[in-house]
């Protein structure tokens, strides 16, 4: 109603008259002919656009086009416009001074010289032809040329929504099966009213592809995973099977978390990446079991079989950028997504202390190891914390400084190579996370007393990296926030077998793998001024051999995960490690995790069920569950 | 001629109409009006009245207010059984009220009365409402189409033989003020007709148009809605044909015969509202042409069955790369060509089988919005042979007749014209739409042309007599595609704000309306070759599927009832698929019932 109300009273004002009345060099128009003449201009100019409506009604448009404003000219005997052509629409400037407001259009100098010595543009594609299926006796096929079978909106507003889906009759809209058989002759008749349930019926097509890309997803061959991820990424009309998609991850995230499969869990991790990718799929109503499913990737207390070798920290790093994706895609004020995220990690970071002694040092040593949460724990807490966004890390990690300095200090000190090595990645990413957040926090001079009396332990360390950082003032980079560890596809195994040099001082404890089965990658090369503080970052995968040396061997067929590290001098020294690496797997064998007994199937039931043995799920899982 | 003496002429001629001379002389000497204006006295009838009305009241602008209030208090009021007649009577007051009060200079009290009552008028009515308000004073009036066509027509009502006498009552009652009345007399057709009042849903399915419901007197010559009788031919290909698809179908050759046993018995039965086949002339059939029709007869033996249970298959055809220059498609009767109409007037031919398209022997169709002009252009030597010109603004629409030989056209100078490729002049000249003809469609049986026009109404020429034998409102938008049914029977139409009539020829009512799923405009319809099936295309970028056979036997049914058309959507949904951002343009069946549709890739949105 408003609109037609505006409709009915639009005209010219006497202002704009004047103004371009101004504009063409009229300076003292009278009040009266402006008065006139905005009356007549406004009744000519709403006739023409009523004509150039027709014609663009005709064109088979919505958007009035200048060429429609000319044609119409053209009816009306007068000589169109010529010179105005503009694909798109104008926008209007506005500027306001001496208590006039004004809109008008930008008229931009063109240099002539340049658009001559300008390359010409590129020949428009010429108007060509493609057919395709659009139905198949009443079927729409899910090709890529079709519109994906439920849109974005639709699944957003069905999840937010539920009624929407039962409300609608029968459905029509979604142009998937038909209604045949049975239901159809019911209907019909139209003799039985009956309700209709939402069906989660598969067809067989779609077991068929649930079972391939899950086993492709997880299996040995790195080309079907790429090919398996990628139809997962793009491919339209995966909606139907979503839930299922989500219950194997969530799923095989718990039993493979139990039994510390470092490779799968990274395989899960790289389908939720991939179905966060497409663009079709709306995962909202699946948050509830892939967040705590990607949360325990960050910070379950052990993720692989060896802490001290295995490269768990890619998958931790991995899974903290996935749920900072998850945080941004779908956060809302309604499910208050990213509050409750930075809650579940600044709790891992809870200095157990904290409520009762601000000052800790005291505290640490007194309490039980076991009660204190993991390093790795932490690592993961910083780095999903981090990947937020400075601002949390700031309020989250900067006001722990000194508590997770004490843990470093007392892991490093102490015995234990799995401690220390976490020890050191802790304060590593420590360091990189907080340098760019005090640097823009604090005033220089920066004096390592200060920083020390401010940060504790790690105080010294970080005020080398803020005065780095300080020096290099264009150094976005050298601030060593470059991504370490990518695990998007495509990973392929590079082809040479032979081991290169960040493989040559490969620790101790790791098997010797068989050479045929090993695959490495190379280190990117971090500055130059420090060459030692290459930290190279490989996670090789072999199907190992049965003597493998590994204390606490897993049954064969599964996964080593052999990590070469370098450490200690590379946290003491300052200069920012842009360490690369890649994860690469090989496996001979399947993955599914073979002492369960449920078999690989696509109904409702998970196609990893818990065994009744099976540890207790990581605490975190619990922190989330309310989301279910 | 000044304004002022307009009124004094006014009751001048009054005065001499009912011979006062005496008194006449006294106001002539009084007024000093000179004797080339006092014979110049011939003031069209309606505008005096005019004149003379609005004199009586221009001192009173306000009382348009008031007697448009009561006026609505009195419909309001008024029982049941005649409240919806009555209420179709608001808007046309309405719209002279406005129009007497700005050739008035009362132009504050016209916005007035426009931005008081505007709003509450029938939303189809809305666009008319912006495009009268741009009229903001007496010279506008003059030159403005849509108030030239309020004030030179009269609107038309229907109103049953009782509501009318409760409008009298009324009227009487109003003496003292004598707007409406005025109004009633001067500008509003009412057409009484006998029987009860109408129901809400009755009156609604046939408002809408610009000047309001067609009258029922003129929607009575019989229309010859039936199909021509086929000339016979000897089918002696059938034979090669039979053996051919018994090869290819072995398993069931014979459903396949009795079905093409069903098809040639049907031929020679004579359908009694068909026109007899030379009721025009029309060509005779070259042997190309029997060539041509036998195959088409054998194509059509093999055509699907379609129906609820079994959907057609849809290909769909995307214009890459064509952005907003594609404007119109269409795809010939055996679906071999397929032309598109681009914004820099060039005429692209695809071949959509695997025929080359140099040497084709083929009907020449095509069609384009072109200026003033209609071109024919040949496929043979694909150059542009003849140009025809008659039309003197843009020509919306072309179409061909199903036999071949005529052709019509339809465009902004609101005529339509039949042509024949022999003359270059135009046979019949169809004039009577008050605005632009949007769409035009040849009927099955060729005798017969429906036009869609922007005065929302659909109407049927006959060909032979050149004379309007159908004129059907209901339509709350343009109608920019028509379709007819394959038994003839019946039309569709699809309108500017996506919703779609059904008419029956027979009688010229509304049959179905389909109402809109979204606001955009509906631009191509297609039925199905066995007419159980109507698909439309929408701007929306979807193609809809209906059950045309509920919608058709229902009809059947109600016609002795004379209940009121079903508006249930749902019932006649079959099924909609969405295209990417393609809007249809055109949709075509081929003889087997495939549904071929064209669309062009619109990436920008």
């Amino acid at each position: 109603m408003s609109d037609s109300e505006l409709g009915y009273g639009s005209s010219f004002t006497v202002d704009s008259v004047k103004v371009i009345a101004e504009s063409v060099g009229i300076g003292n128009l009278v009040d009266d002919a402006a008065k006139e003449l905005a009356d007549d201009v406004s009744y000519r100019l709403k006739i023409i656009v009523q004509d150039a409506m027709k014609f663009m009604q005709h064109s088979k448009r919505q958007k009035l086009s200048i060429t429609d404003i000319d044609h119409a000219l053209k009816v009306q005997n007068i000589e169109p416009q010529y010179g105005f052509i503009q694909p798109d629409s104008l926008p209007f400037r506005f500027a306001s001074g001496g208590g006039r407001e004004l809109h008008f259009i930008e008229e931009k100098d063109i240099d002539l010289s340049e658009i001559l010595s300008a390359p010409p543009p590129k020949i428009p594609l010429d108007v060509s032809l493609r057919a395709h299926w659009l139905s198949v006796d009443g079927v729409q096929p899910t090709v890529p040329e079709n519109p994906p079978p439920l849109s974005k909106e639709a699944q957003k507003l069905e999840s937010v929504d539920p009624i929407t889906k039962l409300s609608k009759p029968a459905n029509k809209d979604a142009a998937g099966k038909p209604v045949c058989g049975k239901a159809a002759r019911l209907k019909a008749s139209e003799s039985v009213h009956v309700k209709q349930l939402a069906t989660h019926e598969l067809s067989v097509e779609q077991q068929l592809y649930y079972k391939e890309i899950t086993e492709a997803c997880v299996g040995s061959d790195e080309g079907r995973r790429a090919e398996a991820l990628q139809s997962l990424a793009c491919d339209p009309g995966l909606h139907e099977m979503l839930p299922r998609m989500c219950t194997f991850i969530s799923e095989g995230v718990k039993v493979n978390v139990v039994q510390n499969n470092l490779a799968l869990l990274i395989y899960l991790m790289r389908m939720v990446k991939a179905m966060l990718d497409n663009q079709s799929l709306y995962l909202e109503k699946y948050l509830h079991e892939l967040i705590p499913s990607v949360s325990t990737c960050i910070v379950a207390r052990q993720l692989c079989m060896r802490p001290e070798v295995d490269n768990h920290w890619a998958l931790r790093d991995f899974a903290a950028r996935l749920m900072a994706q998850i945080c941004k895609t779908f956060n809302t004020s309604t499910n208050n997504l990213q509050t409750r995220v930075t809650r579940l990690f600044s709790k891992a970071l809870q200095c157990p202390s904290q409520t009762n002694n601000e000052s800790g040092p005291s505290m640490v040593p007194s309490m039980k190891e076991s009660e204190k949460t993991p390093l790795a724990s932490l690592y993961g807490a910083v780095q999903g914390l981090a990947e937020l966004g400075p601002e949390v890390v700031k309020v989250f990690i900067l006001s722990r400084v000194r508590w997770l300095g004490e843990r470093v200090e007392g892991a490093l000190s102490g015995i234990g190579g799995a401690d220390r090595l976490a020890a050191g990645n802790l304060k590593h990413q420590l360091l990189k996370v907080l340098a760019p957040v005090v640097r823009a926090h604090r005033q220089p001079p920066d004096l390592p007393d200060d920083y020390k009396r401010e940060y504790g332990y790690l105080g010294p360390s970080l005020q080398q990296m803020v005065s780095k950082l300080r020096s290099s003032p264009t150094g976005g980079n050298a601030g060593g926030a470059v991504a370490v560890v990518t695990c998007t596809p495509p990973l392929l195994p590079s082809p040479s077998p032979a081991p290169g040099p960040s493989l040559a001082p490969a620790p101790a404890p790791a098997p010797s793998p068989s050479p045929a089965s090993v695959t490495i990658q190379h280190t990117s090369q971090a500055h130059a001024k420090t060459i030692e503080s290459v930290a190279s970052r490989n996670v090789v995968i072999t199907s190992s051999a049965p003597q493998s040396p590994a204390p606490s061997t897993p049954p064969p067929q599964k996964f080593v995960i052999v990590s070469s590290q370098q450490k200690n001098q590379v946290f003491t020294n300052t200069q920012p490690a842009s360490s690369a690496g890649h994860i690469v797997m090989h496996s001979s064998q399947p993955t599914i995790v073979r002492s369960q007994n449920a078999p690989v199937s696509v109904v409702a039931k998970p196609v990893f069920a818990r065994s009744g043995s099976a540890q207790q799920p990581p605490p975190e899982l619990d922190d989330l569950s309310h989301l279910a | 001629m000044g304004d002022k003496s307009t009124p004094l002429l006014a009751v001048l001629q009054l005065l001499r109409k009912y011979n006062l001379k005496g008194t006449e002389d006294i106001l002539r000497k009084e007024a000093n009006l000179g004797d080339v204006e006092y014979e110049n006295l011939d003031l069209p009838e309606v505008e005096l009245a005019n004149i003379l009305t609005a004199h009586h009241t221009e001192s009173d602008p306000y009382s348009y207010e008031f007697a448009y209030d009561s006026l609505k208090k009195f419909v309001e009021n008024s029982l049941d059984v005649y409240k919806y007649e009555l209420s179709t009577l608001l808007y046309p007051v309405f719209v002279h009220m406005y129009l007497i009060l700005i050739l008035y200079d009362h132009n504050e009290h016209a916005i007035k009365i426009l931005e008081k009552f505007g709003p509450e008028q029938d939303e189809y009515y809305q666009d008319d409402l912006k495009r009268l308000c741009a009229v903001k004073n007496k010279d506008q009036v003059k030159g403005n189409e849509l108030a030239e066509i309020y004030s030179s027509n009269k609107f038309q009502v229907q109103l049953s033989r009782d509501a009318s006498t409760q409008l009298k009552r009324y009227l009487h009652e109003q003496k003292s003020s004598p707007i409406i009345i005025n109004i009633i007399k001067n500008h509003i057709q009412i057409d009484v007709c006998d029987g009860p009042g109408r129901s809400h849903a009755q009156v609604k399915s046939t408002l809408g148009g610009l000047l309001g419901e067609a009258s029922r007197n003129e929607n009575r010559t019989k229309v010859y809605y039936g199909l021509l009788k086929e000339p016979d031919l000897q089918i002696l290909p059938a034979q090669i044909e039979d053996e051919e698809e018994a090869e290819e179908t072995p398993d069931k050759p014979k459903k396949k015969k009795a079905k093409k046993d069903n098809i040639f018995m049907k031929k020679p039965k004579s359908d009694p509202n068909a026109p007899p086949n030379d009721r025009i002339p029309l060509p005779d059939l070259k042997e190309n042409d029997k060539v041509e029709k036998g195959k088409a007869l054998r194509e059509a033996a093999k055509r699907v069955q379609l129906g609820p249970e079994c959907l057609p298959s849809i290909c769909f055809y995307t214009l890459l790369n064509s952005g907003h220059t594609a404007i119109c498609a269409d795809i010939c009767d055996d679906s071999t060509l397929l032309a598109v109409g681009f914004n820099n007037s060039t005429i692209k031919v695809w071949t959509l089988t695997t025929v080359r398209l140099r040497g084709m022997k083929s009907a020449d169709k095509l069609q384009d919005i072109d200026r003033e002009a209609v071109r024919l252009w040949s496929l043979q030597c694909w150059t542009c042979i003849v140009v025809y010109r008659g039309h003197v603004w843009p020509v919306w629409d072309t179409r061909w007749s199903p036999h071949g030989h005529y052709f019509a056209s339809g465009g902004h100078d609101r005529i339509a014209r039949l042509w024949a490729t022999d003359h270059h002049q135009p046979l019949r000249i169809f004039a009577g739409h008050l605005s632009d003809i949007d769409c035009i469609q040849f009927h099955p049986n060729s005798n017969y042309i429906a036009t869609g026009s922007s005065d929302r109404t659909v109407r049927l020429w006959d060909c032979l007599t050149g004379t309007q034998v159908r004129i059907m409102t209901g339509h709350r938008s343009t109608p920019f595609t028509l379709a007819f049914s394959a038994c003839g029977r019946w039309l569709a139409s699809g309108g500017g704000a996506g919703e779609i009539q059904i008419w029956d020829l027979s009688s010229g009512l509304p049959s179905a309306a389909i109402p809109p799923a979204s606001n955009s405009p509906i631009h191509a319809l297609a039925f199905s070759r066995d007419g159980t099936i109507l698909a439309s295309g929408s701007l929306d970028s979807t193609i809809k599927l209906w059950d045309f056979a509920i919608i058709s036997d229902e009809n059947i049914n109600e016609e002795n009832g004379n209940a009121a058309p079903t508006q249930k959507e749902d019932k006649f949904l079959l099924r909609s698929y969405a295209t990417k951002n393609s809007p249809i343009k055109s949709l075509h069946f081929t003889r087997r019932n495939l549904l071929l549709a064209v669309g062009s890739y619109d990436g920008s949105v």
